[in-house]
């Protein structure tokens, strides 16, 4: 599947050959992961979002209107599963809040994310503590490095809107940053 | 970021220092789960073939959208065109070849045909707990609902005359309009989810089949 592009393979599971989603699952699974991860907080509910996403890909294949850049049009999944998820987590932990952080401190170790416990750790839990759409806007912008554009064809977003989301959001992360590494 | 940030990003008076600072350790690669692609394409698998049926296949069948059969041995075709076979506890499954009127399957196994004639093959299905019997094969482009079987007379079982052309032809029946059944006796052709068709050989002009 290596030698097909992206259009190729969309194309050859179009016409019924649905093994060739094998071949865009491969290329495309850890660059949505990275993703999903940082979003999240957490490699199990991340895995659970890009299963979610991927499968809703597949179904909605039809519907990729530019299959030769089916990752962007993955990606923009990725990104809306990863919302939804966060926005019904935040909703849960605010109706059981005790159950939340008894499954959050039950979760295994090594089943998180392991950035340099000494920098990544910190940067982790600041990300997680900020609104959904800041944490968002920055990940797309800082980390994976798109355009305020891309970002916001892919969310449907301003531009503008998009900058105060980063900028509040670089804010607050400087804040409890400063306060962790000065403190 | 290997050293440690210091978030001097205030000082710094940039916030794009003090985004990229922070963004650095986030940009490590991260992996998908090691079965993450094998738990995906098993769904992708089970629900592929009512989404994205091979073209000239009917959309309504999900059953043999993804038929690509492996040849089989033409072994015992005499019996594949017209043997009777147990399935499951109760069914029993007949392929009956009829030429020229009707014939009896054992002395008439693999006749011959003339170049252009279309020879009647009689199904026969037994199970005395279906309630209803069709047959789907290449010759029907595998459509539920083109071919049921009959009740015959006999409890149990169910029957149908198809117009057959000289050549190869693969078929299964389907059982209460979901259950799919082989004829057990007659040689099996498999595609790749390992759904088993049976084989039937119409006898080309001038020669046996065998």
């Amino acid at each position: 599947m290596t030698g097909f592009s992206d259009g190729e393979l969309v194309a050859l599971v179009l016409n019924g050959n649905v093994d060739s989603f094998a071949g865009l699952v491969r290329r495309h699974q850890d660059a949505c992961a990275r993703f999903a991860v940082r979003m999240l907080g957490s490699r199990v509910d991340a895995d659970d979002v890009l299963q979610s996403a991927f499968m809703r890909a597949f179904r909605g294949l039809r519907g990729c209107k530019d299959p030769d850049h089916f990752g962007g049009w993955l990606y923009q999944i990725v990104v809306n599963e990863c919302r939804t998820y966060a926005s019904r987590q935040r909703k849960r932990e605010q109706r059981f809040p005790s159950s939340a952080a008894a499954i959050e401190s039950a979760v295994a170790p090594g089943s998180e994310p392991e950035l340099d416990p000494d920098v990544g750790g910190h940067i982790e839990r600041a990300l997680g503590t900020l609104p959904t759409d800041q944490r968002e806007a920055f990940l797309l912008k800082h980390v994976e490095e798109l355009t305020y554009e891309e970002i916001s064809e892919m969310t449907g977003v301003s531009v503008s809107a998009l900058k105060m989301r980063v900028k509040r959001a670089c804010d607050a992360l400087r804040g409890q940053l400063e306060g962790v590494y000065n403190g | 970021m290997a050293e440690n940030p210091g978030m001097q990003g205030r000082e710094a008076g940039d916030d794009e220092a003090f985004a990229e600072r922070v963004a650095a350790p986030l940009r490590a690669a991260e992996r998908a789960h090691p079965s993450f692609e094998k738990r995906v394409m098993d769904r992708v698998r089970m629900e592929g073939p009512t989404l994205y049926p091979i073209p000239g296949s009917s959309p309504t069948s999900w059953w043999w959208t993804k038929r690509v059969f492996e040849t089989s041995p033409m072994k015992a075709l005499a019996v594949a065109a017209a043997v009777t076979a147990i399935v499951g506890l109760s069914g029993i499954a007949l392929g009956t070849r009829i030429g020229d009127g009707t014939r009896d399957v054992a002395r008439a196994p693999a006749t011959t045909a003339a170049p252009d004639t279309i020879q009647l093959v009689r199904f026969v299905f037994v199970d005395a707990r279906a309630s209803s019997v069709e047959l789907v094969g290449d010759f029907n482009e595998w459509t539920k609902g083109t071919t049921s079987l009959r009740l015959s007379g006999a409890p149990g079982v169910w029957a149908a005359s198809v117009p057959l052309t000289p050549g190869r032809h693969e078929y299964a029946f389907i059982v209460n309009g979901t259950r799919w059944v082989a004829d057990p006796l007659a040689v099996k052709s498999s595609d790749d989810f390992g759904t088993e068709s049976s084989v039937i050989r119409v006898a080309q002009p001038g020669r046996s089949e065998t």
